[in-house]
This record gives structure tokens, C-alpha cells and sequence, in this order.
């Protein structure tokens, strides 16, 4: 069994409410914790991966409580957003003990393995404190990897990587959660959600404020106006007979083409094509322009 | 017990430079127990400042409280803990396997400076008494640091206040507390099993060993206990 | 003010920023700041309550030490110990104050890498050596002198008016040996927690220097015959403290004849030793 369930989890300190009534089910594939800093994604982070026990609600993963059980850490690896690695070991040495450690039957074989995995053949060999940023953190996937865990949490994991490495954990992360594995990153990077996952956990203020595939979010988040690019051979034409249609609830003209805030996005789209048939204005392109998980995002917080 | 653990350990005892404060104590020991030797051949006036005042009450608690205290305090402090916590092992595991390290250290350098002192001063059965009494005392001064810094973030400091106020004041002052001071285990034990002539024991040998596990058992269970419950702290502690 | 400056494709905006042309504040009052700052940190103000526990349960004992004196003066008539003598006998305290006040005013800036801010800034590489230092004698001083007040205050209320002078000059060689032993002691301490940038290894360094010094020094008493003794005094910051303040204080020279300007001149060389070194270390700081 490899999903995390989170149900009715609140962790306060003192007075400070860290996390506020958060459900959530996490299955196979690869999920985004996403939130601004400070919303509470690591805390929820911790709690997962057995850290911190929840004030009140239960963490369990694969139906075990995550809290004082070192057992969960079998079909779990976690790496942690803070970089501390014991600098006297290679990063061969460090991913062999942590296979060690995983009491795997072939430790040496394992860390290898992790080490191709992530493309650390050439520096294994040499001392962690001697690696970048990056290196470390590639490092230390691999020994989070080395046991082939079910469930896969990460924090930040994007965090000083350059655009080759992180297309490449990308990459991996991805085909982990194409194998049937359940992956949780957090960031707070929307392009980095955007491109390894469709499906996001929105935190925000300690509070799990959407979740989900993003577009879909997008779509249910009716109060706020879709805004569409539309292309066609007689844009002012299309722009006049568009803001007679009460669905439509503002039309920019400019010069690549007109820009169409609808306020019912099904009306809309129904409607659009008889409008185009009846005016006799071909439509060229027609894209919904905010439907990117910036807008999403900056929707949620706003809240 | 767990060999990986024990290996890392030691490795990293090794390469910190507070081994470097480690160096000069023991052979100061050793040197003061020669030129006493050579100057006053009959030891019962000088070996009390020197092996209980400077050896048992200063130099083995100190060894024992820079590395009892660094064999999980720093690797706590510096976050680096997370990487063996985040194992399927039993906390009883890594508590013992690390509490093997510091007291075989410790117990070893320990040992062997009150082994050549215990030579100097009279011989054989003074050596291994002395050796004994500071191995008793390192596995004890050990375990309890171990504890101390699993449960506070500052055990350095608490154990200082230990060994300063507790070990050095109160105890010589309020001879009822005396079965709680791990110095007057050891320097029992090296007295009842070396020579009484030159030690007079405080304690009966059976309080001293049974004080001395009391001692190790009840600290390891702390420190055990609180290692499940050990919470991470955020980058800023 | 500025104008805005307008380029075809860029533009800076005026948004107000001034430069300060005010008064600027010279090296003095860097020093001073810093001196009154090291102060508030050495007894843990401005910090989290975790801070205050140790410099002040070392007071706190201090006190308590000063008020049992003081009880069992009024009770019996009798002091058992001098003023001087309540210095030498609790030096263990200002040794574990120094232990964990040192290294929190030094050892965190070296933790923390925040030298470079520092010293970029007009302050003389010394003036942060010398400021930090004289904080930690001030506090140290005062831990000492606190408990004296109460004891002389205790003392004061109780005896007949003409032995009050006698009393207030006992007072007075109190305060002198405590601050001997505060010049003494923090030099050292602060020389070594400059050394070591984590709080915890530098407080058990200088406990573990200051320890093994004067046990070595006892030793050598014991051990050596005739001088031995003297010679023993000199080789730990306790033992020369003490043995100073008994020749200079307690009066009684003939115990120690010629050795007592002995004491003082290794003592002052001692200090002047530390204090140089404390100003070289300062010297080349690493980002």
C-alpha cells in the first residue's frame, strides 16, 4: 500500500495554528504541495514523514501511523530541505550507508544503482563537503531512493539546482510517479509544479485551499472572470457583436488580437461559435490565456 | 550493535578538531604522576590532588563530556541527524551503538592514562585498579552526557554545571550524596580493587556498581525515549 | 531632488530615496554601543529566556552565598570569611559565568560570519576586542560585587559606628580583588572562546583550561618542596589570582616575602599577554 492519508490534521504551537483542518489523500503520481512560504507545506512535510505529531487529526502511510514508528521509513524516503550532510563521507559512502542502514540485502548493488539514478557516477567518489549545492542534493535523492521506497516525500528538492539538473529530476520524479509510486514535493515555484504535475495540493495559511488536477481548480473557480485570446480575420467586428452577449463581461482590443474576460465559461464557449457564424468572422486561434497555475495560485492566496 | 552506525560514528569522532583539546590532558596526567614519582617516591602524600583531584575529577569527566556529548549532540545541532532517524531502526539501536563508541573512546584513553599512572604509583594491581575505576566512571560520565544531549540543547553547559557544582562542590560538602556522584564511583572502585593505602574508598564497593548501572541503564532510557520523540527543528534553532 | 531620467527604452523613477547627510557618529560611539551591548549579553538580555538561565543562576547562587554570610554575621558576630575570601572561594562561579557569557559574546559572531559586517564599518579592529573584553570584566565585576554590596550593607546595620570604616575598608579591598580576579579570569576566557566559534566546545574548553591549570598547579604545590609551592601558583589563572589577592589583600606579606611581586608581575604579563593576542586574533577575519 503506498498512499499518505492526512485526515482532519491540525498541529498548533501555543497559539500559533501551524496547520488548520487539512484532509488530503495522496495516491500514485507525482503531487505538488504548493504554497507561499510560511503556509505550512513543510510542517505537513513533517508530519508525513513522521517528524512532528499532529495536535490533533492522523497521519498514516499505507494505513500506519506515521508518528514514532521507525517501520514507515522502510517504503518511505524523505529528503529534507535542510542540506547537512556528515561532509567527511563520499557521496558513494553516504548512499551505501544509507543502504546499509535500509538493511538491504545488496547494499552495494542498491547504491549504485541510486548513484546512476541520479547521474553522480563521476563525483561519487569524492568528499560531500567538495560538492555543490546541487550535487548534495542529488546526492542525498539517491540515498533517499537507494531502498526504492512506495512513497517519496521532498522538500524544496528544486532548491539550487541548474536548469539541466532540475530538468533531469523532473524527469525522475515523473517516471517514479509513471512506475506507481507516490511522490510529494512542495515548492513554491509555480513553473516547477506546473511542469512535473497536474496535480496540486494548494496550502495556504496553513489551510488546504484547493486540490486537485490545477485546471480543473481553474474551472471551478467561477467568481473570477476567464480570459481568452482570440484571433480572427475582423477582431473589432467579433468585439462588438461579443459584448452584446452577456456572458462576456469585458473585450480589449489590441493589436495581436482581442482579449475576452467571460464571466461564464461555459455560456461562453457555447456561445462563441454561433456569434462567429452569424457575424461571418473566422476565428484563427482561440486559448484560454490564464488558465496556467500562476493564476490559480495568485487566486488562492488572495483569498 | 549496529555496525553501520558504529562505523560512522567513529569516523566522525576522528575527524573533529576537539580532538585536538583531547591530546594534552591525558599525557599532563601521566607527566605529573612521573615527577612525583621521581621526586617523592611514596606516593600517599601527592596521588590525592593528583589522581583524584586532577585525574577523576577533571580530566576523565571533561574527555568524557567533550565526546559524550558530541557522539549524538552534534550531529543533532548540525541537522545531519535526520539521515539516520530516517531508517527503520529501532532508537534502542542507534542510542547504544553510539553510546558504544563514546564509552569505548573514552574508556580507552581514559583507561590507559590511569593504567600507566596506577603503574607509576605502586605496580600492577594499582594499575588495573585505577584502570578499572576509570573505565567505570568514563561508561557512566558517557551514558549520562549522551542523555543530556538528546534532551537539551545545550548539554555542554548542563554537564559542566554537573561536573563544576554537583561533582566538585556539593558532593564533597554533603557526604549523603555521594552515592550520586559518578567520580566517587570510580574512585571507589579503583580504591577497593587497588590499594586502600593511598585511596580511601567513600563507598561501599556494592553501592559503586550498583550505582554505576543504575546510572548507565537509567540514562540510556532517556535518552532512548526522548530520541523517538525527537522533533526537527526548523532551520532556524 | 533628482529628477527622473527618461531613455527611449528605460526610464529611473524618482521615488524619493535621500542620501542621509545627518550627523554621523563616530568610533566612540560604536565602542560604547558595543560595550553596553556585550554587557546586556553577557547577563542574557535581549534574548530568549533560554539565554538568562545561566548568568543568572550563577548570580543568583552569588547572592544566596552573600545573604548566608550575612545571616550567620548578624546571628553569631563572626564572618567566616573575609571579603577578599569570598572572592577565592567562589571562583568557581565567575569561572562558569565566564564560561558561558564568553563564548555568547564572541563565539556567535564567529558562528555566524557576521565579522565582515562589522568591520566594515569605521570601528578599529581592536575596538571590537577591546569593547567585548571590557564588557565581560564589567559583567564579571559585577557578579562579584553585587554580593559584596549585600554583605557589607548586611554588616553595616549591625555594627557600632566606629567600626564601620574598618568595614567599609575591608569593603573597599573586596571590591579590588574581585576586580583582579574579573581582569584576570575574563582575559583568558574571552582569548579562548575567540578561538572556537561553537558556544558549547568553547565553554568546555575554558572550564576544562582553567581546571586542569590548577590542578596541575596544585600538584606541582604538593608535589615540589619549598618554592614548589609558589612556583605551583603560577601556572593556572585560579591559583595566581588567589595567591595575588592573599599577598596584596589579606596582608600578610611575610608568607610569601618577594614572591608576592612576582605574582603581580606574571599576573600583568599574563593579562598584557592575552589582551595582545586578542587584538592580533581580530587582525585577519575570513568572510
Amino acid at each position: 500500500m503506498n498512499s499518505v492519508e492526512l485526515e482532519s490534521v491540525s498541529l498548533w504551537y501555543g497559539n500559533v495554528v501551524a496547520v488548520n483542518d487539512v484532509s488530503m489523500s495522496l495516491g500514485p503520481g507525482v503531487t505538488g504541495l504548493l504554497g507561499p512560504n510560511g503556509a505550512g507545506k513543510t510542517t505537513v512535510l513533517h508530519m508525513m514523514a513522521g517528524f512532528l505529531p499532529p495536535s490533533r487529526g492522523t497521519v498514516t502511510i499505507g494505513g500506519a501511523t506515521a508518528w514514532r514508528n521507525p517501520e514507515i521509513y522502510r517504503k518511505v524516503g524523505i529528503v529534507v530541505e535542510r542540506e547537512a550532510v556528515p561532509s567527511f563521507l563520499t557521496g558513494y559512502e553516504f548512499v551505501l550507508a544509507s543502504a546499509r542502514l535500509q538493511k538491504l540485502d545488496d547494499p552495494v548493488g542498491a547504491a549504485q544503482r541510486a548513484i546512476t539514478l541520479v547521474e553522480m557516477n563521476d563525483a561519487a567518489g569524492r568528499k560531500m563537503d567538495t560538492y555543490s549545492k546541487g550535487m548534495r542534493q542529488r546526492t542525498r535523492v539517491a540515498a533517499a531512493l537507494v531502498h526504492e521506497p512506495d512513497v517519496l516525500l521532498l522538500d524544496e528538492p528544486f532548491n539550487g539546482m541548474d536548469p539541466r539538473q532540475r530538468m533531469h529530476m523532473m524527469d525522475l520524479l515523473h517516471t517514479m510517479g509513471e512506475a506507481g509510486r507516490t511522490v510529494l514535493f512542495s515548492s513554491h515555484i509555480l513553473e516547477e509544479v506546473e511542469q512535473v504535475s497536474g496535480t496540486v495540493q494548494v496550502i495556504v495559511a496553513g489551510r488546504l485551499a484547493a486540490s486537485g488536477d490545477f485546471r480543473t481548480i481553474r474551472r471551478l473557480m467561477t467568481h473570477r472572470p476567464h480570459v481568452f485570446a482570440i484571433r480572427s480575420n475582423d477582431d473589432r467586428r467579433l468585439a462588438v457583436a461579443l459584448l452584446a452577449e452577456h456572458s462576456v463581461a469585458g473585450v480589449d482590443v489590441a493589436a495581436t488580437g482581442l482579449e475576452v474576460r467571460a464571466s461564464d465559461y461555459g455560456a461562453f464557449t457555447r456561445a462563441l461559435p454561433k456569434i462567429a457564424i452569424r457575424e461571418g468572422v473566422r476565428v484563427s486561434q482561440l486559448r484560454p490565456s490564464d488558465e496556467s497555475l500562476e493564476s490559480v495560485f495568485s487566486y488562492l492566496v488572495a483569498q | 550493535m549496529n555496525m553501520t552506525i558504529i562505523q560512522l560514528t567513529f569516523r566522525s569522532l576522528l575527524g573533529r578538531k576537539r580532538a585536538l583539546l583531547l591530546i594534552p590532558m591525558p599525557f599532563i596526567l601521566i607527566g605529573l604522576t612521573l615527577i612525583g614519582r621521581i621526586a617523592h617516591p611514596d606516593a600517599t602524600d601527592w596521588q590525592q590532588p593528583i589522581i583524584i583531584g586532577l585525574g577523576f575529577a577533571v580530566i576523565v569527566p571533561v574527555l568524557s563530556l567533550i565526546i559524550g556529548s558530541s557522539v549524538i549532540g552534534s550531529e543533532i545541532d548540525d541537522g545531519t541527524i535526520v539521515h539516520i532517524l530516517t531508517k527503520p531502526l529501532p532508537r534502542s539501536e542507534i542510542v547504544i551503538s553510539k553510546l558504544l563508541v563514546a564509552a569505548g573512546a573514552t574508556g580507552l584513553v581514559n583507561g590507559v592514562m590511569m593504567f600507566i599512572c596506577g603503574w607509576l604509583i605502586n605496580g600492577a594491581r594499582m594499575a588495573i585498579g585505577l584502570a578499572a575505576g576509570g573505565l567505570v566512571a568514563s561508561i557512566c560520565y558517557c551514558a549520562l552526557f549522551l542523555a543530556l544531549s538528546v534532551v537539551s540543547r545545550r548539554p555542554v553547559l548542563i554537564g559542566l554545571v554537573y561536573i563544576l557544582l554537583w561533582e566538585g562542590l556539593l558532593t564533597n560538602l554533603l557526604t549523603g550524596t555521594r552515592s550520586l556522584s559518578i567520580a566517587q564511583f570510580g574512585v571507589t572502585i579503583a580504591a577497593r580493587i587497588g590499594d586502600q593505602s593511598y585511596f580511601v574508598p567513600t563507598l561501599s564497593a556494592a553501592v559503586a556498581v550498583i550505582m554505576s548501572v543504575v546510572f548507565v541503564v537509567v540514562s540510556t532510557f532517556i535518552a532512548i525515549d526522548r530520541l523517538r520523540s525527537l522533533t526537527m527543528a526548523g532551520e532556524t534553532s | 531632488m533628482m529628477a527622473g531620467i527618461n531613455a527611449p527604452n528605460g526610464a529611473i523613477h524618482d521615488i524619493g530615496y535621500q542620501r542621509y547627510r545627518g550627523e554621523r557618529l563616530g568610533r566612540s560611539y560604536i565602542r560604547k554601543s558595543l560595550y553596553a551591548h556585550g554587557l546586556r549579553t553577557a547577563f542574557g538580555f535581549g534574548r530568549s529566556g533560554k539565554a538568562k538561565i545561566f548568568p543568572w543562576f550563577v548570580v543568583g547562587v552569588l547572592l544566596l552565598v552573600a545573604i548566608i554570610m550575612v545571616v550567620i554575621r548578624s546571628q553569631t558576630g563572626l564572618s567566616p570569611t573575609t571579603y577578599v575570601g569570598f572572592t577565592s572561594s567562589t571562583s568557581l562561579l565567575p569561572l562558569l559565568f565566564l564560561a558561558t557569557s564568553g563564548p555568547e559574546l564572541v563565539s556567535r559572531d564567529l558562528r555566524s560570519k557576521v565579522l565582515p559586517l562589522y568591520f566594515s564599518r569605521p570601528l578599529g579592529r581592536s575596538d571590537y576586542a577591546f569593547a567585548k573584553l571590557a564588557a565581560l570584566i564589567s559583567a564579571a565585576w559585577l557578579i562579584l560585587a553585587v554580593p559584596l554590596t549585600v554583605m557589607f550593607a548586611g554588616a553595616a546595620f549591625s555594627l557600632p559606628a566606629h567600626k564601620i570604616w574598618h568595614e567599609f575598608t575591608q569593603y573597599l579591598q573586596g571590591l579590588v580583588g574581585a576586580a583582579i580576579l574579573a581582569i584576570v579570569y575574563s582575559v583568558v576566557a574571552l582569548l579562548i572562546a575567540s578561538l572556537l566559534n561553537r558556544r558549547m566546545v568553547a565553554a568546555a574548553a575554558i572550564v576544562a583550561v582553567f581546571l586542569v591549570t590548577s590542578t596541575v598547579g596544585n600538584a606541582i604545590s604538593v608535589l615540589v618542596g619549598g618554592d614548589g609551592d609558589r612556583i605551583g601558583r603560577l601556572l593556572g589563572p585560579q591559583p595566581l589570582v588567589q595567591a595575588l589577592n592573599q599577598w596584596l589583600l589579606l596582608g600578610d606579606p611575610k608568607d610569601f616575602g618577594n614572591w608576592g611581586w612576582i605574582f603581580t608581575a606574571v599576573s600583568a604579563a599574563l593579562v598584557a599577554a592575552c589582551v595582545a593576542l586578542l587584538s592580533l586574533r581580530y587582525r585577519k577575519v575570513s568572510a
